[in-house]
């Protein structure tokens, strides 16, 4: 009855190549129409970031270690934040993607609440385009209002685009052929994205690599985001 | 109501609501005839070139069709264009290959920032009270015209300076060749962190006055002295992609990376080992490296070549630097010098980088020297997974005249300031402003202000109204870089001669016009020698005919038709050698054998006890880019604030002065005060407090505009000697507890981490 | 010193018959308040939600801890009164109708919040799930849809609970009162003449109500007890949390009653119908929960902090020792510390005793809803995420004018509805006069076994 579904998009963390500079943060904020809220605003915590490269420190000066690990919507396979949605605004696409309908959203909450990673963020306000900042906007993603809940969506719109492309062509999408705004941006290469349906794909090589992990796996959310951990300094030529 | 009137209003309310379906527009526009063919909503892609720092990444930016309110010859109008949507690397380009740095993803909110001039503005009122009133173009180009024909028929034409930000490929020619022609002097260059100490040093060393480009991506070893070459210095774009290479990009083979410093920057963040340094002892580390070494005769001294030769006591196996005393000097344990060292030499190829705060030390150049000889030493030099430097770009030309003479910039600042304060007889009396911000970015010492204010009439380009150009006189807005003509020569980041091009990405939103037109049409107007040396009627025509002679063959013969190649030439993003230029037997120049010696600081030890480290923040660079919101609102890498600037301070250092995170200090040196939220952070020494650079701006747009504080605001006027560049890292401070701050962090994460911990 | 039937009559329609000035006085106080909650909420849909202190991660705060605690109050009336008539408790006569009364106006309010708490309120109709034109249902996994159904349900029987034995007294009303009373009186009496046949009726209604009402009731605060327990939180995703909560509820609840009932006994002058005795037993009830209520958050420490989860540690920490140490202690004082030696002691159980210890309660369980919601919010897995929560006047103002509005309601429907069931209280008086006369007390304790 259940047909496999032709893609399964994934992506891959580098944690040893990610530099923590942050262009994939901006990057999503230009591809995905999210409106800043300002420094008033940001203080109450309602700035809006789908990408965050979380900072942790570890040890004392002078022995300090630093880890940046790039936190988005791991599009999880068992997603919490869907069934706790009562309108279905949460909810699971076909391709095995977390979608979020902005229009059914009536703004309980619950769902970032119920999301683990809480990469979930909520519209307080209507969001504000200073004109003409307007003039940017991307007409392939849908602005949010006031009262509905918004997130990484692995810019699906670009995943549609190239679907519908390749259908028009009659040929299948080509492993690289397009990527996620922070992974294209991405200048350390660490964001990688791609079809885990694609045995050949990047994607899947690296998802198998021996430093994978997922984020916080133990609580079974099957996480299409593997997150490759940092490696150890071993010369090619030494040993 | 009267029938009549009613009829009336709805009739206004219908056309309204007709006009712009639901949306109220604020007043009723015409519609303007599309000026361009587009497919509604299909996007092209058109290349172009980043400005926001000096790197020169090529772009590709993606434009879609729609409704934009825009000024057609004085009246605002409502018309179907092609709009710039989204920035992304050129995937063709050497040096960035189609990647990004954040400032580059957000470089598209210049073009459409709600404060950008809109049209040529006439001071009003008295000079810097900000009240400026519109202009039309014929009017304002006469204005500027009729002041240089005075300075010329009263034979003063070497009164007229032109303060630009570091310019290359032809806009700086056409500057160059007007100022010449017009018989005033080169242009002043100013960069806030300057880095000719660095290129003086290449110079010194390589003969190469440029920045340097590392091939990371095949080193084994990776040691930075203070460079953020992963942040905000150099090639950015170039190093993230290289040092993500280094990191994964070869099985089996991981390369190290050692990060040298005292405050922890992003980039350090990613180091394996990270070792703090005493401000202004990297240099003396690099030759504590070489002296293990040479004296483990792990290299012969005569390996480092001419390089080597600059430094005092090279040849002898630099035996004042024992790793027992340079300890002493570096606090850095001679155990982990003596491991470092033999690392190095073991791990070919191994790579040494410096820049930052080390150059901007009094001992700065003998730093950058010194480290120099230790990459030659390492044999390191214009070798694969070393130090290479960008071919030049222009054929026929050679580097040194490419590249920005490396004495100019704070030199050329100097002069000027020199002589504005030398008396009325020398002094300036018309200048010209480019993209640059002197009085954000000078310490007050220098007075610059002062200096300007005395120069009878300015004329800025800028897009924005900023500390500098709200002196301005006269202001003739330039268009976005997304609406111009561009052209760049990168200086690094690429092993490749790189010439990018780039016709506008869209049309101009305002009434604006570009740069280099208003110079040609100001040229022409002055007539004479002045128009014989730029009979351009556009810029783009001068483009063209300098990317012609490109074509030329070895026999002078066009190898292609002019034409086709000009449309090639776009469509790509530029031109580059696609094979990579390696250089053979660098050169050198000769030099009397420096010493690092001991740094001088402003401020003494007893009543300032703490070394000031600005750095450029990830978000804003130089300050130039904190007029972006998206840059406003990024997390900062390390504090993760946002929309503020901070005092990073030790914790140890903190619980001594009573000090918790957020709370507002007084950050105070001998040349002033300033105040900011304290941010407790385990990377700084605990002699050290750090702050970002590119806040505080008394008049920078409403997003930046009376925000946080502007650490250059404080430093001492302490110079590198050798080429005047600002000393920024000289300066000690003593810090104050306020009382309650307010410091906005995107993380709960750190100081919630520290609560929790102290209830275990 | 029994009183007639008639006093008895007189007594209790006194509140309905005449008015006060004071009356007058306590509802435009009252009213004003509740003005200036919906006056808040207004300013809030219309503005946006930011108004409120709501921001990442903390995304729930007073608005559900109001909807938890009233929700709780609520199980005061109908589970009690339920659980006395069918232990057949003769005590419980001049108690129920006040209880019942807490139960439908503390659902009304509580179910309010959930609406309120909205980023879209008035989209709040889609978790009906009416026939749109676009055919989409709401989704029955979530328990936000579960609590719609939940409350509706105990909402109505609850009603019926209250409503139906009120019916003689109406009729009692209709008899005595005369002009626009009588009029209004003779429709809501339903045309009851206390025929044996209606009694009958009325005694079977009232003993299926009672037995329906008792699981509804349990299953209500058990699936708002899962809009928690479901989501993998830290320290919300516990087996426990339904009886915990259910248990929490009635908890309350009884507080709840203990207070009205001596205001009313004050201000309507019910001094002979309200007696010590039925403050004693409710008292005892109190105590038994104030037990089970720590023997609840005991075990949930407990187990906590021995499993050592560290996700599940940054909560109990932060409750125990952190940010929220002082709520958490305050909430074990007022619950616990507090009411146990008060209702303990036999000599404290007086009227005062237990309505300080109530109003302990009250507060207490109003902050362990508190607790429960925002500190596993604001320590969620990721470090990096955490935040913290505080509200603002939007969010005060509107938690205020529930308590207000709780009052208003009771105040009026004193007004309008015997708050003692008189045919009911004259039932018992009849039988204690048919078996021998006896201590007050021992009956009580008797029936109570
Ligand atoms: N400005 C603008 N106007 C447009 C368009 C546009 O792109 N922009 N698109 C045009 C097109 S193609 C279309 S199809 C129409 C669509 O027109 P509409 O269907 O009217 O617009 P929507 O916003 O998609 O949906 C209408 C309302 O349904 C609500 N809704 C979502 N789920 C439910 C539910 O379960 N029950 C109920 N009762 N309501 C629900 C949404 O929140 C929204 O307020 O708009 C047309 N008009
Ligand atoms: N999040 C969210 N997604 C939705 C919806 C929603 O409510 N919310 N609604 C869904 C619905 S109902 C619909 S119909 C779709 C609509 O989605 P689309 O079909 O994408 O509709 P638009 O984006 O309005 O228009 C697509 C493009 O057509 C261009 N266009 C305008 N006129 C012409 C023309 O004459 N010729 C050509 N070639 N192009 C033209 C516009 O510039 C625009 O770029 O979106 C669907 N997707
Ligand atoms: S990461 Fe959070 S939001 Fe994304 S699918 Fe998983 S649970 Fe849902
Ligand atoms: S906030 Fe929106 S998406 Fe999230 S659960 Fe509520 S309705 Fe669903
Ligand atoms: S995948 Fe797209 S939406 Fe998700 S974080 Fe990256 S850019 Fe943002
Ligand atoms: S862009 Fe890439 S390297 Fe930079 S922070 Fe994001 S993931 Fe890390
Ligand atoms: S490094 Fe960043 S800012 Fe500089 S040119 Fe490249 S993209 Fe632009």
């Amino acid at each position: 009855m259940e047909t496999r579904p032709k893609h399964k998009w994934g992506m891959i963390v580098d944690l040893d190549r990610c530099t923590g500079c942050e262009a994939c943060v901006v990057a999503c904020h230009a591809e995905n129409n999210i409106a800043t809220v300002g420094e008033e605003e940001a203080a109450k915590g309602r700035a809006k970031h789908w990408m965050r490269v979380e900072r942790y420190y570890e040890g004392e000066f002078p022995d300090v270690k630093v880890k940046f690990v790039p936190v988005f919507c791991q599009q999880c396979d068992a997603a919490p934040c869907e069934p706790v949605c009562p309108t279905y605004a949460s909810y699971h696409t076909e391709e095995g993607l977390n979608g979020q309908v902005y229009n059914r959203c009536i703004g309980t909450r619950y769902c970032a609440n119920a999301c683990p990673y809480t990469v979930r963020f909520f519209n307080f306000f209507n969001p504000i385009w200073e004109k003409p900042f307007h003039l940017q906007l991307n007409p392939d993603v849908s602005v949010r209002e006031v009262g509905v809940m918004e997130k990484c969506t692995f810019c699906v719109q670009r995943i549609k685009a190239a679907e519908i492309q390749a259908q028009a062509e009659k040929r299948d999408l080509k492993d690289g052929e397009f990527q996620t705004a922070c992974a294209q941006a991405c200048p350390a290469k660490a964001l990688v994205f791609g079809d885990l349906n694609d045995p050949e794909s990047e994607v899947s090589r690296l998802t198998a690599s021996n430093r994978g992990t997922k984020l916080l796996e133990d609580l079974g959310t099957l996480p299409s985001v593997t997150y490759l951990q940092r490696d150890s300094w071993h010369d090619g030529k030494k040993s | 109501m009267e029938r009549r009137d009613f009829l009336k209003i709805s009739a206004v309310t219908g056309a309204t609501a007709a006009l712009d379906g639901c949306g109220k527009p604020d007043v009723q526009l015409i519609r303007f005839i599309p000026e361009e063919e587009l497919t509604p909503g299909v996007a092209v892609w058109k290349p172009s070139i980043c400005t926001m720092c000096p790197a020169g990444c090529g772009l590709m930016v993606r434009v879609m069709e729609g409704d934009a309110e825009v000024v057609r010859n004085g009246t605002l109008g409502l018309m179907k264009m092609g709009l710039a949507k989204k920035l992304e690397g050129n995937p063709h380009h050497p040096v960035n290959r189609g990647k990004l740095c954040p400032r580059g993803q957000a470089g598209i909110q210049v073009t459409y920032h709600p404060d950008r001039i809109k049209n040529p503005l006439k001071r009003a009122g008295p000079r810097g009270s900000g009240g400026f009133q519109e202009i039309g173009w014929e009017e304002a180009l006469e204005e500027l015209t009729a002041k240089l024909t005075q300075l010329r028929s009263s034979g003063q034409e070497s009164g007229l300076a032109f303060m630009t930000k570091p310019l290359r490929g032809q806009r700086r020619e056409l500057i160059e060749r007007l100022l010449r022609a017009f018989g005033a002097p080169p242009p002043v260059v100013f960069e806030p962190f300057d880095e000719a100490v660095l290129r003086h040093a290449n110079l010194l060393s390589f003969g190469r006055p440029q920045l340097p480009t590392f091939d990371l991506a095949r080193s084994n070893y990776v040691i930075s002295f203070g460079a953020d070459f992963l942040g905000a210095w150099n090639s950015p774009v170039a190093q993230n992609l290289a040092y993500g290479e280094m990191r994964q990009g070869r099985p089996g083979q991981r390369g190290k990376f050692v990060m040298v410093e005292p405050r922890m920057s992003q980039t350090g963040a990613n180091a394996d080992e990270w070792i703090p340094t005493r401000p202004g002892t990297e240099g003396v580390l690099a030759l504590g490296l070489a002296h293990v070494i040479i004296n483990e005769k792990l290299r012969p001294p005569d390996a480092a070549g001419h390089a080597g030769s600059l430094i005092d006591g090279w040849s002898k196996g630099l035996i004042e630097y024992t790793p027992a005393v340079v300890e002493k000097q570096t606090g850095v344990p001679a155990a982990t010098i003596t491991r470092i060292a033999r690392e190095l030499a073991e791990h070919e190829p191994a790579v040494a980088i410096v820049g930052g705060a080390p150059l901007a030390q009094t001992n700065g150049l003998a730093s950058a020297l010194a480290v120099n000889a230790l990459n030659a030493l390492l044999g390191s030099v214009a070798k694969a997974g070393g130090i290479i430097f960008s071919p030049p770009s222009t054929p026929g030309k050679d580097v040194t005249t490419v590249v920005r003479e490396p004495r100019a910039g704070f030199e050329s600042l100097h002069h000027t300031l020199a002589r504005q304060k030398s008396g009325e007889a020398s002094a300036f009396q018309v200048l010209l402003l480019y993209e640059c911000n002197p009085l954000f970015a000078t310490p007050p010492g220098w007075s610059v202000k002062e200096a300007l204010q005395r120069i009878p009439f300015i004329a800025s380009f800028g897009s924005f109204v900023d500390e500098t150009s709200a002196l301005a006189d006269l202001i003739l807005p330039d268009h976005s870089p997304l609406e111009s003509w561009l052209d760049d020569e990168a200086e690094s980041g690429t092993p490749h001669g790189v010439n990018s091009l780039a016709a506008p990405a869209m049309r101009p939103l305002h009434n604006t016009r570009p740069m280099p037109d208003v110079l040609l049409d100001v040229a022409s107007r002055l007539g004479g020698s002045v128009a014989a040396a730029l009979p351009f009627k556009t810029f783009e025509e001068m483009l063209r005919g300098a990317f012609e002679h490109f074509l030329k063959g070895k026999g002078g013969k066009p190898v292609m038709d002019p034409d086709t190649f000009w449309k090639e030439v776009q469509e790509q993003g530029g031109l580059w050698s696609d094979t990579e230029i390696s250089f053979h037997g660098l050169g050198g120049i000769d030099h009397a054998p420096v010493q690092p010696g001991e740094p001088g600081f402003d401020g003494a030890p007893e009543e300032f006890p703490f070394h000031f480290h600005p750095f450029p923040s990830a978000s804003f660079y130089d300050g130039s880019t904190a007029h972006l919101p998206w840059l406003q609102e990024m997390p900062d890498p390390l504090s993760t604030a946002m929309w503020s600037s901070w005092v990073e301070i030790n914790p140890k250092t903190a619980e001594r002065l009573g000090i918790q995170q957020g709370d507002q200090v007084e950050v105070a040196s001998q040349h002033g005060k300033l105040q900011a939220p304290a941010l407790i952070s385990p990377g700084i020494a605990p002699d050290v407090v750090a702050m970002p650079a590119g806040q505080g701006h008394e008049n920078f747009t409403r997003y930046a505009s009376g925000r946080g504080a502007n650490p250059i605001s404080i430093l001492a006027p302490m110079i590198v000697p050798e080429t005047g560049s600002l000393a920024w890292a000289a300066t000690r401070v003593r810090i104050t507890r306020l009382g309650e701050g307010k410091l906005v962090l995107f993380a709960g994460g750190l100081r919630e981490q520290i609560h929790e911990h102290k209830h275990r | 010193m029994e009183k007639s039937p008639n006093q008895i009559t007189d007594d209790l329609l006194r509140p309905l018959l005449q008015t006060s000035p004071r009356f007058f006085m306590a509802v435009a106080l009252l009213g004003a308040l509740v003005v200036a909650a919906f006056g808040a909420f207004f300013y809030q849909a219309y503005s946006g939600i930011g108004v409120s202190g709501l921001r990442w991660p903390v995304f729930w705060g007073f608005y559900i801890t109001n909807f938890v605690f009233w929700i709780g109050i609520s199980h005061a009336g109908t589970l009690i009164s339920a659980i006395l008539r069918l232990a057949n408790a003769t005590w419980r006569r001049p108690v129920t109708r006040c209880a019942e009364v807490i139960t439908v106006f503390a659902l009304s309010i509580g179910a309010l919040f959930p609406v309120i708490h909205l980023g879209r309120p008035w989209l709040a109709f889609w978790l009906i799930p009416y026939p749109s034109e676009r055919t989409i249902w709401p989704n029955f996994r979530s328990p936000l849809v579960w609590d719609f159904f939940a409350i509706n349900t105990y909402l109505i029987g609850s009603v019926a609970f209250l409503t139906l034995p009120i019916i003689p007294d109406w009729a009692t009303v209709r008899d005595k009162a005369d002009g626009w009373r009588k009029r209004i009186y003779t429709i809501l009496a339903l045309g009851w003449r206390g025929t044996p046949k209606q009694w009958h009726r009325l005694e079977s209604a009232m003993h299926i109500m009672a037995i329906a009402i008792i699981p509804v009731a349990v299953s209500v605060h058990s699936i708002v007890s899962w809009d928690f327990a479901m989501a993998n939180v830290p320290m919300w995703h516990s087996t426990i949390f339904a009886p915990y909560f259910v248990a929490g509820a009635i908890f309350s609840g009884i507080a709840g009653l203990i207070i009205a009932m001596a205001f009313l006994r004050k201000f309507l002058h019910l001094e002979d119908y309200l007696r010590p005795i039925h403050f004693e037993n409710l008292g005892k009830l109190l105590l038994m929960m104030s037990l089970l209520w720590f023997y609840f958050v005991f075990s949930e420490r407990l187990t906590t902090w021995y499993g050592n989860e560290p996700s599940e540690m940054a909560v109990f920490w932060s409750t125990q020792s952190g940010a929220y140490a002082p709520l958490f202690w305050t909430m074990v004082f007022c619950n616990f510390l507090l009411p146990f030696p008060i209702l303990a002691i036999k000599k404290l159980r007086t009227i005062t005793g237990t309505v300080i210890a109530s109003l302990g309660v009250v507060v207490g369980m109003w902050l362990e809803r508190f607790l429960i919601i925002v500190p596993s919010l604001a320590r969620k897995y990721l470090p990096y995420s955490w935040g913290s929560y505080s509200p603002t006047w939007v969010e005060i103002t509107i938690t205020v004018g529930t308590f207000a509005g709780m009052a208003l309601l009771y105040l009026l429907f004193s007004k309008a509805v015997p708050i003692i069931s008189i045919w009911e209280f004259k039932l018992g008086q009849h039988k204690k006069a048919e078996a021998a006369p006896v201590v007050e007390a021992k009956p009580v304790v008797a029936e109570q076994g």
